[in-house]
């Protein structure tokens, strides 16, 4: 097939490789630790590759946010603006909120940057909700993967925190909203709250005395993103040393792992999909705008906006506050306000929760055990459930967070969507989660498990006339690989693999 | 439909039917995203809306009588003297011709919030009623406010003509609470609805400062001068003529619509990105 | 393209339990010699395959297109859609034709490796406690005293010294919270700097002013509202007045209550009214102007401190003093003040 010269020249390309590494080798030793990772196996299932959609999007950000850092000047103090939009011309502003304006109207590729930004965090932590959904309900976080879930719960808590201090940096007048509301979440905290607030702002009083800014940018743009980066990097190490799980199925065990190479199959397929990630975060980035923050103007605060909502990853948080009743507890010239609850309690008793999964799990099942392949929902009701009913709870609660334009939608008055979600957030979960255990043990008796289903297996009429089946195996783990049907029906196979050589 | 009839127009000629298979999924990446940002971009459609600011034609007011005698008589009482809606004697031009340009009156119901409609009376109709309820409140003594004049703002800031970034500060400090910092509205207590703004005229958003159509609050030139009110509605004007520069405006509604795009479209498109490079085991 | 793809599947590796095929090599994911590593769907169809390499090539051409387009744009002064439709097109294109090249060019087959062991060997878990006891034996158990009674108290309070310097960060709380700068005479004006005079509001308007010479300090923003002359006074009669907080000048009837929310310290603005209700924003805490702005909806448990009102000689509204309580949201010490 091939020709003599393309044989010579890979020849040749091998022998000049062979030089390559025999020189880095002799300084690093590195060509036993190069072959294992070429050769490591990747199982390419599509649901597996979100987590990918998350970290490319990461490295979208870094590029993008770097970019932006040339631009950004974090400084509380007063200019006026004098530029090329009309509505700003002449008005006291921040110069944080002025070099983004700038880089908005005045920076050639500025603005599709700045978008491009936004749109990839919000993709981000999308990804990272969705692929931390995958690995609950498959139960992918069981041992020995309880340290990559509590990496990959820090990542997510340190990605919304970087992404609201982004969201925050712009100082227009929807962001100093949320930074007045999050400056009296920290005032809320019992004893210590005043304290809190004070030296993080740099003032008793918001929004601070002006060294609020460059602390929030140096959040943002390096203690932020390195914790992201390393906790990113602790998060993949592990996943290598681990290997990734999979889906039980023909030929795969406990013990084997089934999929492409990293080189040079999984390789080119994982670059595919970064370039789909930059593609879409791109094409929003310049399509759709976002944030448009000459619209909202500078902060200032006595000014509001109606539709005062945050991103959507925050916005549980910001429907926890709108759902919480008027409570508040008063005694002894003290008091703990209301903010404390849904701000800081609420959200620490979930996410400690989160955290603490993997051995809540192990307790219900009474399962201690080593696990490499996954569950399907559908057999484990109980987990399902749960996780479908605190799905349904984090939903109630982001729409709660919009419910002044739900009304405005529907015609529906906020009070009315108020009262029903504060219902809803017992309500819902409880029928979700019933819902959801009610169809995982429906599909379960509808559906033969596949571990179970014959696989590959074909019926033959034999010479007698009677009936049976070739290559039937039950159960995955005693059947190898080569006894399944491997070559399905019409695919060229590798037959004449030793013929090749 | 399945992803591979995306494709099949492009290897229809030519290709058989395995090879359309072969180049189906990622042209099926590339051709339903092109299709999702057309639609996106289709369903955008700035708002393109120009003040017609033609000379009005010559007001009869007897015509105007005879309209609001066989249109506005029944509830608001003959001479305008109010029955079972507000009297109007008093309420002026302004009043008048907000709620009649706006198409929020004539209402079928006495019960009905007003909303806005396409106009059920023309312009030189709405004229010649405007008219006649502007005589009634001579008549009367007491004429409610006129109806605004509005000036576009100037480029300079000078004495007794405000600019546009002067309007977009009074419109932040005295309108974006309820309309929203980007015009297109929101809601008050018990279900009211705030109207976008995007729309509305500049002389409609003038009128409606001044006479504040309840629930919505007035003002009165002690609060705002006539400057300054032009300055806002020029603003708004600005704010709904004016191409986003960013893109589609997504209903200018902030981050529950990003949200919604960012999660559904943008991640929706790379999970089925993963779908068709990933395997489906 | 539901069907599956045609790969066959290598099988590597020894020394899993379960692979029990024969020899091999020790590398997971390694092909035994007999099976062919450099195999791929369309390498048996050589037209396919340069059909196939053809409309890669086409697919990068457009990137290459995309990417002049930029430079292009760029050089023309940039435009955000333009850039963004030609970026979307070129990295989906370039894209795409990785993937078709991935699934059809690229020779690989599915492979099966062992997992191998990713714990210790029991020797060397043992192994680890020895080499920690050889330490740990030494500073804890033959110079615990040093260790348990001198190391952790003096690192206890060498760390404490170390966490000063973070109160640098802000400054001490004072009684910055409990006041605003409005003080007796203070003229209300608007941010534009106008001082405002009591006719100067409509009935059922409203307006945000400053204390004179404090204009668009954060705490003092207050909203001032002409509720008119009989609501104020039938809502003196119901008993819900507090004295002397309130101006009736003519038709009018004017109150002030702080802008900012007693739940997370919004700005509370949004005025309906008919039903004489200032509504917050942000989580949409409701304050019934009548009952002086008692929260009668929402997160909010306290009402709107009310600004105590007057009227200068010449007509000018004035704060009489700041407010008595105060504003804002709540915090630990808000009762405290003496």
């Amino acid at each position: 097939m091939s020709t003599l010269a393309e044989r010579a020249a890979a020849r040749k390309r091998a022998e000049r490789s062979q030089s390559a590494l025999d020189w880095l080798d002799d300084r690093l030793g590195s060509s036993k630790w190069l072959r294992s990772a070429m050769d490591k196996i990747f199982p390419d299932h599509w649901s597996f590759m979100v987590g990918e959609i998350a970290m490319y999007s990461f490295v979208i950000l870094v590029a993008t946010g770097i970019y932006l850092t040339f631009f950004y000047n974090a400084s509380g103090a007063e200019v006026v603006y004098h530029g090329p939009y009309r509505p700003l011309d002449g008005q006291k502003m921040t110069i944080a909120y002025e070099s983004v304006i700038n880089l908005s109207f005045s920076v050639r590729a500025g603005l599709i940057m700045r978008q491009a930004h936004h749109w990839a965090a919000l993709i981000f932590i999308a990804a990272i909700v969705f692929h931390m959904g995958r690995i609950f309900f498959t139960g992918a976080f069981r041992r020995p993967r309880e340290v990559n879930w509590v990496i990959g719960t820090t990542l997510l808590l340190t990605a919304m925190l970087e992404g609201f201090s982004g969201y925050s940096l712009p100082d227009d007048l929807l962001s100093g909203g949320g930074l007045r509301i999050l400056y009296s979440i920290v005032q809320s905290v019992p004893i210590v709250g005043t304290w809190l607030a004070a030296d993080l702002w740099g003032g008793n009083t918001f929004p601070g005395n002006g060294d609020f800014f460059p602390r929030l940018f140096v959040l943002h743009e390096f203690v932020l993103p390195l914790t992201l980066a390393g906790l990113l990097g602790a998060h993949l190490a592990v996943l290598w040393r681990q290997k990734h799980t999979d889906f039980p199925g023909p030929g795969k065990t406990e013990h084997n792992i089934v999929g492409s190479r990293l080189w040079p199959q999984y390789f080119v397929k994982t670059n595919a999909l970064l370039l789909f990630v930059a593609g879409v975060v791109f094409g929003l980035g310049g399509l759709v705008q976002i944030n448009p923050v000459w619209v909202y103007g500078p902060y200032e605060a006595a000014r509001a906006s109606s539709g005062t909502q945050p991103d959507w990853y925050i916005g549980w948080l910001d429907g926890a506050l709108r759902l919480w009743p008027h409570w508040e507890f008063r005694s002894f010239g003290h008091e703990i306000p209301n903010p404390f609850f849904p701000g800081i309690l609420i959200p620490g008793i979930l996410f400690a929760v989160i955290y603490a999964w993997p051995w809540l799990d192990k307790r219900i099942y009474r399962d201690y055990g080593e696990h490499n392949l996954l569950d399907r929902p559908r057999d484990k009701p109980l987990r399902t459930a749960l996780g479908v009913a605190a799905l349904a709870f984090f939903v109630d609660l982001t729409l709660a967070s919009a419910t002044d334009l739900i009304g405005n939608a529907l015609g529906v008055p906020f009070e009315t969507l108020i009262e029903l979600m504060q219902y809803g957030t017992f309500v819902a979960p409880i029928v979700a989660g019933v819902v959801a255990f009610r169809v995982c043990v429906r599909l379960q008796r509808g559906q033969v498990h596949p571990i179970q289903r014959p696989v590959g297996g074909i019926m033959v009429r034999d010479a007698r006339g009677g009936y049976h089946t070739v290559g039937a195996a039950h159960d995955g783990h005693e059947a190898s690989a080569e006894e399944h049907g491997l070559e399905p029906a019409g695919a060229g196979p590798p037959a004449g693999a030793s013929e090749a050589h | 439909m399945k992803p591979g009839q995306w494709s099949s127009w492009l290897s229809r000629a030519r290709l058989s039917p395995e090879r359309r298979r072969l180049l189906a999924g990622p042209t099926a990446v590339v051709g339903l995203s092109v299709v999702a940002f057309s639609v996106l971009l289709w369903a955008s459609g700035a708002p393109a809306q120009t003040q017609a600011a033609s000379a009005p034609p010559a007001v009869d007011i007897a015509v105007g009588e005879a309209l609001y005698n066989a249109h506005c008589e029944s509830c608001h009482g003959a001479g305008g003297v109010g029955g079972v809606a507000p009297q109007l004697v008093q309420v002026g031009a302004a009043a008048a011709d907000f709620y009649l340009s706006t198409g929020r009156m004539p209402l079928d119901s006495v019960h009905d919030q007003p909303t806005p409609h396409t106009p059920y009376f023309s312009k030189a109709q709405i004229a010649d009623i405007v008219a006649y309820i502007n005589a009634l409140g001579v008549e009367h003594g007491t004429p409610g406010p006129g109806i605004p004049s509005v000036t576009p703002a100037c480029a300079e800031a000078t004495a007794g003509c405000p600019t546009l970034s002067q309007g977009q500060q009074l419109y932040l400090m005295n309108c974006a609470q309820c309309h929203d910092a980007s015009g297109s509205g929101g809601e008050l207590s018990h279900g009211y609805v705030v109207p976008s703004l995007r729309s509305a005229t500049p002389t409609q958003v003038a009128e409606a400062a001044r006479v504040g159509p309840r629930p919505m609050p007035s003002f009165g030139p002690g609060q705002l001068s006539n400057e300054q009110l032009s300055a806002i509605a020029d603003y708004v004007h600005y704010l709904s003529t004016t191409p986003d520069p960013g893109g589609l405006g997504i209903a200018h509604f902030g981050p529950v619509p990003e949200g919604f795009v960012g999660v559904i479209f943008g991640l929706g498109v790379l999970l089925v990105a993963a779908r068709l490079i990933g395997n489906r085991g | 393209m539901s069907e599956e793809l045609p790969f066959p599947r290598v099988v590597t590796g020894t020394h899993g339990p379960e692979e029990g095929a024969g020899a091999g090599t020790p590398w997971p994911g390694d092909v035994p010699p007999e099976q062919d590593d450099t195999w791929y769907p369309l390498r048996d169809d050589p037209w396919r395959a340069r059909r196939v390499e053809l409309f890669i090539a086409l697919l990068w051409g457009v990137t290459a297109a995309c990417g002049t387009g930029l430079m292009a744009v760029y050089w023309m002064g940039g435009q955000a859609q333009l850039e963004g439709a030609l970026l979307f097109c070129g990295f989906s294109a370039l894209g795409a034709g990785l993937v078709i090249w991935a699934r059809r060019l690229v020779p690989g087959q599915e492979v099966v490796g062992s997992r191998g062991e990713h714990t210790s060997a029991p020797e060397d878990r043992s192994g680890v406690v020895g080499s920690l006891s050889r330490g740990t034996d030494a500073m804890l158990s033959r110079r615990g005293f040093l260790v348990k009674r001198v190391l952790v108290p003096v690192g206890g309070v060498f760390g404490i010294a170390a966490l000063w310097p973070l109160a640098s960060l802000g400054s001490r709380p004072d009684r910055a919270l409990f006041h605003t700068k409005w003080y007796p005479g203070a003229r209300l004006v608007t941010e534009d700097g106008r001082a405002v005079h009591v006719d100067d509001i409509v009935v059922g308007g409203e307006l945000t002013v400053f204390p004179e010479g404090f204009i668009e300090d954060p705490m003092s923003a207050a909203v001032v509202i002409n509720i008119g002359r009989d609501k104020l006074q039938a809502h003196t009669v119901n008993g819900y007045n507090q004295a002397g907080f309130e101006v009736v000048s003519g038709g009018n009837g004017i109150v002030a209550f702080s802008k900012i929310c007693t739940h997370a310290g919004c700005p509370v603005s949004l005025f309906n009214v008919l039903a004489m209700q200032l509504i917050c924003p942000c989580h949409q805490s409701t304050f019934d102007i009548l009952q002086d702005c008692a929260p009668v909806f929402g997160p909010a448990s306290r009402p709107l401190p009310q600004l105590p009102l007057g009227v200068r000689p010449d007509g000018y509204l004035i704060a009489t003093r700041d407010f008595v309580e105060p504003v804002g949201p709540g915090f630990w010490d808000r009762g405290s003040e003496p």
